[in-house]
Protein backbone atom coordinates (compact mmCIF):
# COMPACT_ATOMS: atom_id res chain seq x y z
CA UNK A 1 0.00 0.00 0.00
CA UNK A 2 1.38 3.47 -1.03
CA UNK A 3 0.72 6.51 1.07
CA UNK A 4 -2.02 8.37 -0.40
CA UNK A 5 -0.54 11.36 -2.46
CA UNK A 6 0.12 14.58 -0.45
CA UNK A 7 -2.25 17.61 -0.90
CA UNK A 8 -1.15 20.09 -3.12
CA UNK A 9 -2.39 23.36 -1.08
CA UNK A 10 -2.89 22.77 2.90
CA UNK A 11 -3.89 25.86 4.41
CA UNK A 12 -4.08 26.24 8.70
CA UNK A 13 -5.54 29.08 10.21
CA UNK A 14 -4.40 31.62 7.74
CA UNK A 15 -4.41 35.16 9.18
CA UNK A 16 -4.08 38.82 7.25
CA UNK A 17 -5.39 41.66 7.97
CA UNK A 18 -4.39 45.63 6.75
CA UNK A 19 -4.41 49.09 7.78
CA UNK A 20 -7.08 51.00 6.22
CA UNK A 21 -7.51 54.71 7.14
CA UNK A 22 -5.94 53.49 10.53
CA UNK A 23 -8.05 50.58 11.79
CA UNK A 24 -7.06 46.81 10.84
CA UNK A 25 -9.54 45.16 8.48
CA UNK A 26 -9.40 41.47 8.33
CA UNK A 27 -8.91 39.93 4.99
CA UNK A 28 -8.36 36.51 5.58
CA UNK A 29 -9.38 35.04 9.18
CA UNK A 30 -8.51 32.24 9.85
CA UNK A 31 -8.78 29.89 6.69
CA UNK A 32 -8.21 26.29 6.28
CA UNK A 33 -8.19 24.50 3.37
CA UNK A 34 -6.82 21.03 1.57
CA UNK A 35 -6.96 21.07 -2.19
CA UNK A 36 -5.90 17.43 -3.57
CA UNK A 37 -3.42 16.91 -6.38
CA UNK A 38 -5.15 16.78 -9.71
CA UNK A 39 -8.36 19.06 -8.68
CA UNK A 40 -9.66 21.92 -10.19
CA UNK A 41 -10.49 24.05 -7.08
CA UNK A 42 -12.20 27.08 -6.88
CA UNK A 43 -12.95 29.50 -4.51
CA UNK A 44 -15.95 31.37 -4.42
CA UNK A 45 -17.28 34.26 -2.57
CA UNK A 46 -18.20 38.04 -3.20
CA UNK A 47 -16.23 41.10 -3.83
CA UNK A 48 -13.98 41.98 -0.42
CA UNK A 49 -14.54 38.36 0.66
CA UNK A 50 -10.59 37.65 0.72
CA UNK A 51 -10.24 35.78 -2.23
CA UNK A 52 -7.28 37.98 -3.81
CA UNK A 53 -5.99 38.13 -0.38
CA UNK A 54 -5.56 34.20 0.14
CA UNK A 55 -4.50 34.08 -3.76
CA UNK A 56 -1.52 36.43 -3.13
CA UNK A 57 -0.58 34.58 0.14
CA UNK A 58 -0.51 31.21 -1.67
CA UNK A 59 1.34 32.44 -4.39
CA UNK A 60 4.38 34.22 -2.35
CA UNK A 61 3.05 37.82 -3.28
CA UNK A 62 2.16 38.35 -0.04
CA UNK A 63 3.11 37.51 3.65
CA UNK A 64 0.12 35.77 5.72
CA UNK A 65 0.11 37.56 9.56
CA UNK A 66 -0.51 33.97 10.92
CA UNK A 67 -1.31 30.79 10.44
CA UNK A 68 0.37 28.21 7.68
CA UNK A 69 0.35 27.22 4.01
CA UNK A 70 1.63 24.70 2.54
CA UNK A 71 2.01 24.75 -1.99
CA UNK A 72 3.22 22.54 -4.06
CA UNK A 73 5.27 20.57 -0.90
CA UNK A 74 6.45 23.75 -0.10
CA UNK A 75 5.72 26.17 2.70
CA UNK A 76 5.23 30.05 1.27
CA UNK A 77 6.87 31.39 3.90
CA UNK A 78 10.11 29.41 4.75
CA UNK A 79 10.61 28.37 0.89
CA UNK A 80 8.75 30.66 -1.19
CA UNK A 81 11.42 29.99 -3.83
CA UNK A 82 10.89 26.10 -3.97
CA UNK A 83 7.24 27.45 -4.19
CA UNK A 84 7.80 29.54 -6.97
CA UNK A 85 9.36 27.07 -9.07
CA UNK A 86 6.45 24.88 -9.16
CA UNK A 87 3.70 27.16 -9.51
CA UNK A 88 1.94 29.03 -11.99
CA UNK A 89 -0.31 32.53 -11.44
CA UNK A 90 -2.48 34.01 -14.02
CA UNK A 91 -3.17 37.14 -12.00
CA UNK A 92 -6.55 39.26 -12.72
CA UNK A 93 -4.48 42.22 -14.57
CA UNK A 94 -3.31 39.35 -17.03
CA UNK A 95 0.40 40.71 -16.65
CA UNK A 96 1.33 40.11 -20.55
CA UNK A 97 3.97 42.70 -21.71
CA UNK A 98 1.60 44.70 -24.10
CA UNK A 99 4.64 46.12 -26.27
CA UNK A 100 6.03 42.91 -26.57
CA UNK A 101 4.57 40.08 -29.12
CA UNK A 102 2.76 37.33 -27.80
CA UNK A 103 6.49 34.85 -28.29
CA UNK A 104 8.53 36.82 -26.83
CA UNK A 105 6.50 37.30 -23.22
CA UNK A 106 6.52 33.10 -23.30
CA UNK A 107 10.02 33.50 -24.40
CA UNK A 108 11.15 35.46 -21.74
CA UNK A 109 8.70 33.57 -19.05
CA UNK A 110 10.37 29.86 -20.22
CA UNK A 111 13.70 31.13 -19.65
CA UNK A 112 12.98 32.73 -16.66
CA UNK A 113 12.50 29.45 -15.57
CA UNK A 114 15.19 27.86 -16.11
CA UNK A 115 14.40 26.52 -20.13
CA UNK A 116 16.77 26.00 -22.14
CA UNK A 117 16.43 28.91 -25.29
CA UNK A 118 15.16 25.63 -27.44
CA UNK A 119 13.34 24.02 -24.50
CA UNK A 120 11.48 27.43 -24.45
CA UNK A 121 10.99 27.58 -28.42
CA UNK A 122 9.49 24.08 -28.26
CA UNK A 123 7.22 24.60 -25.34
CA UNK A 124 6.44 28.01 -27.18
CA UNK A 125 5.21 26.48 -30.51
CA UNK A 126 3.37 23.72 -28.55
CA UNK A 127 1.15 26.43 -26.38
CA UNK A 128 0.85 28.46 -29.27
CA UNK A 129 -1.13 25.23 -30.82
CA UNK A 130 -3.28 24.41 -27.84
CA UNK A 131 -4.19 28.00 -27.41
CA UNK A 132 -4.61 28.82 -30.62
CA UNK A 133 -2.09 31.54 -31.15
CA UNK A 134 -0.32 30.79 -33.75
CA UNK A 135 -1.27 32.94 -36.60
CA UNK A 136 -0.83 36.16 -34.09
CA UNK A 137 1.61 35.03 -32.20
CA UNK A 138 4.41 37.37 -33.59
CA UNK A 139 2.46 40.66 -33.19
CA UNK A 140 2.46 42.93 -30.04
CA UNK A 141 -0.20 41.72 -27.55
CA UNK A 142 -1.67 45.59 -27.95
CA UNK A 143 -3.36 44.38 -30.78
CA UNK A 144 -5.04 40.91 -29.39
CA UNK A 145 -8.52 40.86 -28.58
CA UNK A 146 -9.27 40.20 -24.76
CA UNK A 147 -10.31 36.57 -25.37
CA UNK A 148 -6.85 36.10 -27.22
CA UNK A 149 -4.98 38.27 -24.42
CA UNK A 150 -6.55 35.65 -21.68
CA UNK A 151 -5.29 32.75 -23.12
CA UNK A 152 -1.46 34.03 -23.86
CA UNK A 153 -1.65 34.63 -20.24
CA UNK A 154 -2.87 31.43 -19.12
CA UNK A 155 -0.20 30.37 -21.43
CA UNK A 156 2.35 32.23 -19.81
CA UNK A 157 1.38 30.72 -16.56
CA UNK A 158 1.63 27.20 -17.72
CA UNK A 159 5.06 27.37 -20.03
CA UNK A 160 6.98 25.64 -17.19
CA UNK A 161 4.26 22.99 -17.06
CA UNK A 162 4.12 23.81 -13.17
CA UNK A 163 2.60 21.36 -10.69
CA UNK A 164 -0.36 23.71 -9.21
CA UNK A 165 -1.67 26.46 -11.28
CA UNK A 166 -3.78 29.61 -9.90
CA UNK A 167 -5.95 32.06 -11.56
CA UNK A 168 -7.62 34.99 -10.29
CA UNK A 169 -11.21 35.58 -12.14
CA UNK A 170 -9.49 33.81 -14.99
CA UNK A 171 -12.73 34.84 -17.38
CA UNK A 172 -13.78 37.70 -15.97
CA UNK A 173 -14.61 39.96 -18.74
CA UNK A 174 -14.82 37.45 -21.18
CA UNK A 175 -17.61 36.74 -23.55
CA UNK A 176 -19.50 33.38 -23.10
CA UNK A 177 -18.13 31.69 -26.10
CA UNK A 178 -14.22 32.34 -24.58
CA UNK A 179 -15.12 31.53 -21.12
CA UNK A 180 -16.21 28.52 -22.50
CA UNK A 181 -13.17 27.72 -24.23
CA UNK A 182 -10.87 28.26 -21.57
CA UNK A 183 -13.36 26.28 -19.51
CA UNK A 184 -12.46 23.20 -22.00
CA UNK A 185 -8.50 24.03 -21.72
CA UNK A 186 -8.36 24.61 -18.08
CA UNK A 187 -10.30 20.86 -18.01
CA UNK A 188 -7.36 19.55 -20.45
CA UNK A 189 -5.01 21.00 -17.94
CA UNK A 190 -6.50 19.39 -14.76
CA UNK A 191 -6.46 15.95 -17.18
CA UNK A 192 -2.78 16.33 -18.27
CA UNK A 193 -2.00 16.34 -14.16
CA UNK A 194 -2.03 20.31 -13.40
CA UNK A 195 -3.71 21.05 -10.01
CA UNK A 196 -6.07 24.11 -10.51
CA UNK A 197 -6.60 26.47 -8.11
CA UNK A 198 -8.86 29.62 -8.86
CA UNK A 199 -11.22 32.12 -7.70
CA UNK A 200 -14.68 33.11 -8.56
CA UNK A 201 -17.46 35.39 -7.83
CA UNK A 202 -19.19 33.68 -10.85
CA UNK A 203 -21.72 31.03 -9.82
CA UNK A 204 -21.95 28.72 -13.00
CA UNK A 205 -18.15 28.54 -12.97
CA UNK A 206 -17.82 27.31 -9.81
CA UNK A 207 -20.67 25.01 -10.62
CA UNK A 208 -19.40 23.65 -13.77
CA UNK A 209 -15.92 24.40 -13.82
CA UNK A 210 -14.62 22.76 -10.33
CA UNK A 211 -14.35 19.71 -8.82
CA UNK A 212 -14.60 21.17 -5.42
CA UNK A 213 -15.36 24.86 -4.27
CA UNK A 214 -15.25 26.23 -1.18
CA UNK A 215 -17.39 29.45 -0.21
CA UNK A 216 -15.94 31.87 1.50
CA UNK A 217 -17.20 35.16 2.74
CA UNK A 218 -15.02 37.74 5.37
CA UNK A 219 -12.02 35.86 4.78
CA UNK A 220 -13.33 32.43 6.21
CA UNK A 221 -14.49 29.30 4.86
CA UNK A 222 -18.57 29.00 4.99
CA UNK A 223 -18.66 25.78 3.14
CA UNK A 224 -16.59 23.26 1.34
CA UNK A 225 -17.38 20.30 -0.78
CA UNK A 226 -18.42 19.29 -4.24
CA UNK A 227 -20.60 21.84 -6.00
CA UNK A 228 -23.48 18.66 -5.83
CA UNK A 229 -22.61 17.96 -2.20
CA UNK A 230 -22.91 21.75 -0.98
CA UNK A 231 -26.14 21.80 -2.96
CA UNK A 232 -28.32 18.70 -1.82
CA UNK A 233 -26.88 19.88 1.67
CA UNK A 234 -27.74 23.09 1.96
CA UNK A 235 -30.61 23.11 -0.07
CA UNK A 236 -33.15 20.98 -2.24
CA UNK A 237 -34.74 21.02 -5.71
CA UNK A 238 -38.06 23.06 -5.61
CA UNK A 239 -41.44 21.63 -7.37
CA UNK A 240 -44.22 24.45 -8.59
CA UNK A 241 -47.63 22.89 -9.74
CA UNK A 242 -50.52 25.04 -11.05
CA UNK A 243 -53.37 23.00 -11.17
CA UNK A 244 -57.23 23.35 -11.59
CA UNK A 245 -59.43 23.13 -8.27
CA UNK A 246 -61.71 24.77 -6.01
CA UNK A 247 -60.32 26.28 -2.96
CA UNK A 248 -61.95 23.71 -0.79
CA UNK A 249 -60.00 20.84 -1.50
CA UNK A 250 -56.98 22.99 -0.21
CA UNK A 251 -56.65 20.84 2.74
CA UNK A 252 -56.67 17.66 1.43
CA UNK A 253 -54.17 17.85 -1.63
CA UNK A 254 -51.96 19.25 1.29
CA UNK A 255 -52.51 16.16 3.57
CA UNK A 256 -52.29 14.18 0.12
CA UNK A 257 -48.73 15.45 -0.51
CA UNK A 258 -47.38 15.16 2.94
CA UNK A 259 -47.44 11.93 2.90
CA UNK A 260 -45.49 11.32 -0.02
CA UNK A 261 -41.75 10.03 1.18
CA UNK A 262 -39.86 12.66 -0.95
CA UNK A 263 -41.59 16.03 -0.66
CA UNK A 264 -40.37 17.76 2.65
CA UNK A 265 -42.26 20.90 2.54
CA UNK A 266 -45.72 21.21 0.67
CA UNK A 267 -46.81 24.62 0.14
CA UNK A 268 -50.71 25.13 -0.98
CA UNK A 269 -52.09 28.22 -2.03
CA UNK A 270 -55.31 29.32 -3.81
CA UNK A 271 -54.46 31.57 -6.78
CA UNK A 272 -56.93 33.27 -9.29
CA UNK A 273 -60.08 31.58 -9.90
CA UNK A 274 -59.97 27.94 -9.72
CA UNK A 275 -56.38 27.72 -9.74
CA UNK A 276 -53.86 26.45 -6.95
CA UNK A 277 -50.20 26.97 -6.39
CA UNK A 278 -48.26 23.97 -5.17
CA UNK A 279 -44.88 24.84 -4.02
CA UNK A 280 -42.91 21.45 -2.45
CA UNK A 281 -39.03 21.33 -1.41
CA UNK A 282 -38.12 17.78 -2.68
CA UNK A 283 -34.75 16.00 -2.23
CA UNK A 284 -35.21 14.40 -5.43
CA UNK A 285 -36.89 16.20 -8.21
CA UNK A 286 -37.40 13.46 -10.70
CA UNK A 287 -39.65 10.83 -8.01
CA UNK A 288 -40.88 13.51 -6.08
CA UNK A 289 -42.58 14.73 -9.44
CA UNK A 290 -44.29 11.58 -10.63
CA UNK A 291 -45.84 11.29 -7.11
CA UNK A 292 -47.29 14.53 -6.98
CA UNK A 293 -49.04 13.99 -10.68
CA UNK A 294 -50.46 10.57 -9.04
CA UNK A 295 -51.56 11.86 -5.89
CA UNK A 296 -53.17 14.98 -8.10
CA UNK A 297 -54.75 12.49 -10.70
CA UNK A 298 -56.24 10.64 -7.87
CA UNK A 299 -57.81 13.29 -6.70
CA UNK A 300 -59.51 14.10 -9.89
CA UNK A 301 -57.34 17.34 -10.22
CA UNK A 302 -56.23 18.31 -13.28
CA UNK A 303 -52.52 20.09 -13.87
CA UNK A 304 -51.88 23.15 -15.69
CA UNK A 305 -48.36 23.73 -15.42
CA UNK A 306 -45.40 22.29 -13.71
CA UNK A 307 -41.76 23.53 -12.90
CA UNK A 308 -38.73 22.17 -10.99
CA UNK A 309 -36.13 24.79 -10.18
CA UNK A 310 -32.28 23.08 -9.06
CA UNK A 311 -30.90 24.62 -6.43
CA UNK A 312 -27.94 27.17 -7.00
CA UNK A 313 -24.69 28.04 -4.95
CA UNK A 314 -26.51 30.74 -4.28
CA UNK A 315 -28.43 28.65 -2.02
CA UNK A 316 -25.79 27.72 -0.08
CA UNK A 317 -24.16 30.96 0.17
CA UNK A 318 -27.96 32.42 1.12
CA UNK A 319 -28.65 29.35 3.68
CA UNK A 320 -25.29 30.31 5.19
CA UNK A 321 -25.22 34.12 5.30
CA UNK A 322 -28.55 35.37 4.76
CA UNK A 323 -27.52 37.26 1.53
CA UNK A 324 -27.40 36.68 -1.55
CA UNK A 325 -24.10 36.52 -3.41
CA UNK A 326 -25.20 38.55 -5.77
CA UNK A 327 -25.99 41.46 -3.04
CA UNK A 328 -22.97 40.76 -0.99
CA UNK A 329 -20.05 41.93 -1.03
CA UNK A 330 -18.64 45.77 -1.75
CA UNK A 331 -18.60 47.14 -5.77
CA UNK A 332 -15.98 45.90 -7.89
CA UNK A 333 -12.48 45.83 -7.04
CA UNK A 334 -12.87 46.81 -3.58
CA UNK A 335 -10.74 43.63 -2.73
CA UNK A 336 -7.82 44.80 -4.43
CA UNK A 337 -8.62 48.53 -2.86
CA UNK A 338 -7.92 47.11 0.76
CA UNK A 339 -4.49 46.13 -0.71
CA UNK A 340 -3.84 49.12 -2.45
CA UNK A 341 -3.99 51.33 0.98
CA UNK A 342 -1.69 48.85 2.85
CA UNK A 343 0.68 48.73 0.75
CA UNK B 1 25.25 32.79 -9.65
CA UNK B 2 24.95 32.02 -14.23
CA UNK B 3 21.37 31.49 -13.23
CA UNK B 4 21.37 35.42 -11.72
CA UNK B 5 23.35 36.60 -15.23
CA UNK B 6 21.32 34.81 -17.74
CA UNK B 7 17.99 36.36 -15.18
CA UNK B 8 19.87 39.88 -15.99
CA UNK B 9 20.85 39.43 -19.90
CA UNK B 10 16.88 38.88 -20.08
CA UNK B 11 15.67 41.48 -18.25
CA UNK B 12 18.55 44.04 -19.78
CA UNK B 13 16.95 42.61 -23.44
CA UNK B 14 13.57 43.04 -22.47
CA UNK B 15 14.25 46.82 -21.63
CA UNK B 16 16.55 47.94 -24.61
CA UNK B 17 13.13 46.31 -26.81
CA UNK B 18 11.15 48.45 -25.08
CA UNK B 19 13.15 51.14 -25.45
CA UNK B 20 13.97 50.21 -29.36
CA UNK B 21 9.96 50.35 -29.79
CA UNK B 22 10.22 53.59 -29.37
CA UNK B 23 11.88 55.58 -31.91
CA UNK B 24 10.98 58.99 -30.75
CA UNK B 25 13.43 58.59 -27.12
CA UNK B 26 16.16 57.64 -29.24
CA UNK B 27 16.16 60.82 -31.60
CA UNK B 28 15.35 63.39 -28.55
CA UNK B 29 18.24 61.63 -26.56
CA UNK B 30 20.34 62.22 -29.15
CA UNK B 31 19.75 65.79 -29.97
CA UNK B 32 19.22 67.37 -27.30
CA UNK B 33 22.78 66.93 -25.86
CA UNK B 34 23.99 67.89 -29.22
CA UNK B 35 21.59 71.12 -29.16
CA UNK B 36 22.77 72.19 -25.44
CA UNK B 37 26.16 72.32 -27.13
CA UNK B 38 25.39 74.03 -30.03
CA UNK B 39 23.29 76.63 -28.32
CA UNK B 40 24.14 77.32 -25.00
CA UNK B 41 28.01 76.81 -25.06
CA UNK B 42 28.35 79.96 -26.50
CA UNK B 43 26.77 81.93 -24.01
CA UNK B 44 29.62 79.99 -21.59
CA UNK B 45 32.17 81.46 -23.86
CA UNK B 46 31.76 85.29 -22.36
CA UNK B 47 32.07 84.09 -19.08
CA UNK B 48 35.42 82.19 -19.59
CA UNK B 49 38.17 83.99 -18.60
CA UNK B 50 36.16 86.38 -15.97
CA UNK B 51 36.13 86.16 -12.37
CA UNK B 52 35.65 82.79 -10.83
CA UNK B 53 35.50 80.79 -13.21
CA UNK B 54 37.37 77.80 -13.99
CA UNK B 55 40.44 78.35 -15.38
CA UNK B 56 40.97 76.00 -18.59
CA UNK B 57 39.15 75.96 -21.83
CA UNK B 58 35.49 76.18 -21.53
CA UNK B 59 34.32 73.15 -22.58
CA UNK B 60 36.51 71.52 -20.23
CA UNK B 61 34.15 73.23 -17.83
CA UNK B 62 30.76 72.54 -20.05
CA UNK B 63 31.19 69.24 -21.44
CA UNK B 64 31.35 67.47 -17.99
CA UNK B 65 27.91 69.26 -17.05
CA UNK B 66 26.18 67.59 -20.22
CA UNK B 67 27.55 64.57 -19.51
CA UNK B 68 26.32 64.60 -15.66
CA UNK B 69 22.80 66.16 -17.16
CA UNK B 70 23.00 63.04 -19.70
CA UNK B 71 23.26 60.11 -16.76
CA UNK B 72 20.77 61.61 -14.79
CA UNK B 73 17.79 61.92 -17.49
CA UNK B 74 19.00 58.78 -18.49
CA UNK B 75 18.53 56.98 -15.43
CA UNK B 76 15.66 59.06 -14.03
CA UNK B 77 13.12 57.95 -16.61
CA UNK B 78 13.18 54.21 -15.26
CA UNK B 79 10.06 55.15 -12.77
CA UNK B 80 7.45 55.63 -15.63
CA UNK B 81 7.57 52.33 -17.10
CA UNK B 82 7.39 50.73 -13.81
CA UNK B 83 4.16 52.11 -12.71
CA UNK B 84 2.50 51.04 -16.39
CA UNK B 85 4.02 47.93 -15.23
CA UNK B 86 2.62 47.48 -12.02
CA UNK B 87 -0.90 48.95 -13.39
CA UNK B 88 -0.81 46.19 -16.11
CA UNK B 89 0.30 43.11 -14.00
CA UNK B 90 4.07 42.46 -15.39
CA UNK B 91 5.68 42.94 -12.00
CA UNK B 92 3.18 40.99 -10.36
CA UNK B 93 4.15 38.21 -12.69
CA UNK B 94 7.24 38.67 -12.67
CA UNK B 95 7.37 38.51 -8.71
CA UNK B 96 5.23 35.13 -9.17
CA UNK B 97 8.39 33.50 -10.86
CA UNK B 98 11.79 32.28 -9.44
CA UNK B 99 13.56 35.44 -11.36
CA UNK B 100 15.89 37.25 -9.04
CA UNK B 101 14.67 40.59 -7.76
CA UNK B 102 17.92 42.00 -8.21
CA UNK B 103 18.47 40.95 -12.09
CA UNK B 104 14.96 42.38 -12.72
CA UNK B 105 16.18 45.72 -11.45
CA UNK B 106 19.41 45.46 -12.86
CA UNK B 107 17.99 44.62 -16.32
CA UNK B 108 16.82 48.07 -15.89
CA UNK B 109 19.96 49.94 -15.00
CA UNK B 110 21.76 48.29 -17.78
CA UNK B 111 19.85 49.55 -20.45
CA UNK B 112 19.97 52.88 -18.45
CA UNK B 113 23.75 52.77 -18.80
CA UNK B 114 23.41 51.91 -22.30
CA UNK B 115 21.11 55.05 -22.88
CA UNK B 116 23.44 57.39 -21.41
CA UNK B 117 26.45 55.92 -23.00
CA UNK B 118 24.72 56.26 -26.36
CA UNK B 119 24.43 59.69 -26.35
CA UNK B 120 27.29 60.08 -24.43
CA UNK B 121 29.67 59.55 -27.30
CA UNK B 122 27.91 62.01 -29.44
CA UNK B 123 28.78 64.25 -27.52
CA UNK B 124 32.23 64.02 -26.88
CA UNK B 125 32.56 63.38 -30.53
CA UNK B 126 30.42 66.59 -31.33
CA UNK B 127 32.46 68.61 -27.99
CA UNK B 128 35.75 67.57 -29.94
CA UNK B 129 34.50 68.84 -33.57
CA UNK B 130 33.79 72.17 -31.75
CA UNK B 131 37.17 71.94 -29.98
CA UNK B 132 37.06 70.17 -27.16
CA UNK B 133 40.63 68.01 -26.70
CA UNK B 134 39.41 64.59 -26.31
CA UNK B 135 41.75 63.27 -23.10
CA UNK B 136 41.70 59.10 -23.30
CA UNK B 137 42.14 58.31 -20.06
CA UNK B 138 40.14 60.97 -18.11
CA UNK B 139 36.94 60.39 -20.87
CA UNK B 140 37.61 56.03 -20.04
CA UNK B 141 36.97 57.15 -16.51
CA UNK B 142 34.25 59.59 -16.59
CA UNK B 143 32.11 56.86 -18.50
CA UNK B 144 32.80 54.71 -15.73
CA UNK B 145 31.81 57.29 -13.00
CA UNK B 146 28.94 58.59 -14.72
CA UNK B 147 27.89 55.14 -15.66
CA UNK B 148 27.28 54.96 -11.88
CA UNK B 149 25.69 58.17 -11.91
CA UNK B 150 23.23 56.61 -13.94
CA UNK B 151 22.86 53.16 -11.85
CA UNK B 152 22.25 55.04 -8.67
CA UNK B 153 19.65 57.48 -10.47
CA UNK B 154 17.82 54.23 -12.23
CA UNK B 155 17.25 52.05 -9.32
CA UNK B 156 15.91 55.30 -7.85
CA UNK B 157 13.84 55.51 -9.90
CA UNK B 158 12.19 52.21 -9.88
CA UNK B 159 12.01 52.32 -6.34
CA UNK B 160 10.25 55.85 -6.16
CA UNK B 161 7.82 54.26 -8.99
CA UNK B 162 7.01 51.00 -7.05
CA UNK B 163 6.72 53.25 -3.69
CA UNK B 164 4.24 56.12 -4.89
CA UNK B 165 2.39 53.88 -7.86
CA UNK B 166 1.20 57.08 -9.43
CA UNK B 167 2.82 58.98 -12.24
CA UNK B 168 1.23 61.73 -10.91
CA UNK B 169 3.38 61.58 -7.66
CA UNK B 170 6.21 60.23 -9.24
CA UNK B 171 6.61 63.32 -11.62
CA UNK B 172 6.36 65.74 -8.95
CA UNK B 173 9.05 64.06 -7.26
CA UNK B 174 11.15 63.72 -9.52
CA UNK B 175 10.65 66.94 -11.32
CA UNK B 176 11.00 68.54 -7.81
CA UNK B 177 13.94 67.25 -6.98
CA UNK B 178 15.88 67.59 -10.26
CA UNK B 179 15.91 70.98 -9.94
CA UNK B 180 18.04 71.74 -6.62
CA UNK B 181 19.64 68.64 -7.62
CA UNK B 182 21.32 69.71 -10.74
CA UNK B 183 21.95 73.57 -10.02
CA UNK B 184 23.73 72.51 -6.46
CA UNK B 185 25.86 70.46 -8.06
CA UNK B 186 26.91 73.33 -10.52
CA UNK B 187 26.05 71.49 -13.83
CA UNK B 188 25.49 74.13 -16.26
CA UNK B 189 27.23 76.86 -14.42
CA UNK B 190 29.89 76.42 -11.97
CA UNK B 191 29.38 76.89 -8.37
CA UNK B 192 32.17 78.81 -8.02
CA UNK B 193 30.37 81.66 -10.04
CA UNK B 194 27.44 81.77 -6.81
CA UNK B 195 27.95 83.05 -3.11
CA UNK B 196 29.84 81.10 -0.47
CA UNK B 197 26.59 79.86 1.08
CA UNK B 198 25.42 78.41 -1.98
CA UNK B 199 28.59 76.92 -2.55
CA UNK B 200 28.21 75.37 1.21
CA UNK B 201 25.00 74.10 0.18
CA UNK B 202 26.69 71.91 -3.09
CA UNK B 203 28.41 70.38 -0.86
CA UNK B 204 25.56 68.66 1.20
CA UNK B 205 24.35 67.51 -2.90
CA UNK B 206 25.46 64.14 -3.72
CA UNK B 207 25.80 64.88 -7.23
CA UNK B 208 28.05 67.90 -6.85
CA UNK B 209 30.77 65.66 -6.15
CA UNK B 210 30.11 63.45 -9.21
CA UNK B 211 30.12 66.90 -11.13
CA UNK B 212 33.15 68.28 -9.43
CA UNK B 213 35.15 64.72 -10.39
CA UNK B 214 33.70 64.92 -13.71
CA UNK B 215 35.28 68.31 -14.54
CA UNK B 216 38.48 67.04 -13.12
CA UNK B 217 38.32 64.18 -15.70
CA UNK B 218 37.19 65.71 -18.80
CA UNK B 219 40.28 68.05 -17.86
CA UNK B 220 42.32 64.91 -18.35
CA UNK B 221 43.71 65.11 -14.25
CA UNK B 222 43.35 61.58 -13.49
CA UNK B 223 44.88 60.84 -10.17
CA UNK B 224 42.96 63.89 -8.05
CA UNK B 225 41.57 63.71 -4.95
CA UNK B 226 38.46 65.09 -6.16
CA UNK B 227 38.03 62.49 -8.60
CA UNK B 228 38.72 59.86 -5.81
CA UNK B 229 35.81 61.70 -4.00
CA UNK B 230 33.63 61.47 -6.77
CA UNK B 231 34.18 57.73 -7.16
CA UNK B 232 33.53 57.13 -3.43
CA UNK B 233 30.78 58.84 -3.20
CA UNK B 234 28.68 58.00 -6.47
CA UNK B 235 29.56 54.38 -5.33
CA UNK B 236 28.15 54.44 -2.34
CA UNK B 237 25.06 56.17 -3.61
CA UNK B 238 24.53 53.56 -6.69
CA UNK B 239 25.03 50.84 -4.15
CA UNK B 240 22.74 51.82 -1.65
CA UNK B 241 19.92 52.96 -4.54
CA UNK B 242 20.50 49.14 -6.06
CA UNK B 243 19.65 47.63 -2.41
CA UNK B 244 16.75 50.13 -1.94
CA UNK B 245 15.91 49.27 -5.93
CA UNK B 246 15.73 45.22 -4.97
CA UNK B 247 13.85 45.77 -1.96
CA UNK B 248 11.05 47.58 -3.71
CA UNK B 249 10.71 44.61 -6.20
CA UNK B 250 10.78 42.34 -3.03
CA UNK B 251 7.74 43.99 -1.55
CA UNK B 252 5.52 45.64 -4.75
CA UNK B 253 2.46 44.98 -4.86
CA UNK B 254 0.04 45.93 -7.57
Amino acid sequence: MSAPPLPDVQVTGLRKSFRVAGAAVEAVSGLDLTVQAGEVFGLLGPNGAGKTTTLRILTTLLPADSGTAQVAGADVLRAPAAVRRRIGYVGQLGGADKEATGRENLMLAGRLYGLSAAGARRRCAELASVFDLDAIADRSVRTYSGGQRRRLEVALGIMHRPQVLFLDEPTTGLDPQNRANLWTQLRMLRDGGTTIFLTTHYLDEADQLCDRVAIIDYGRVIAIGSPEELKQRYSADTITVTAEAAPDVLDAVAAELAAVPAISRAVVESGAGLGLTIRLTVTDATRAMAAVFGALAALGIPTRDASVARPTLDDVFLGETGRSLRDAGSPDGADADVEEVAA
Amino acid sequence: MTAFAVQTGLFFRRKLLETLRQPVWIITGLTTPVLYLALFAPLLRSLAGGPAFPPGPVLDVFLPGIMVLIAFGAGMGAGWPVIWELDSGVIERLRVTPASRLALLLGTVLRDIVMFAVPGVVVIAAGAAFGYQVHWGGILLLFVLLALLTAACSATSSALGLKLRQIGSLAAVVTGAQLPLTLLAGILLPLSLGPAWLRVLGHVNPMYYAVQAARSLAAGSVGTGTVGLGFLVTGVIAVLAVCWGTRAYQRAMA
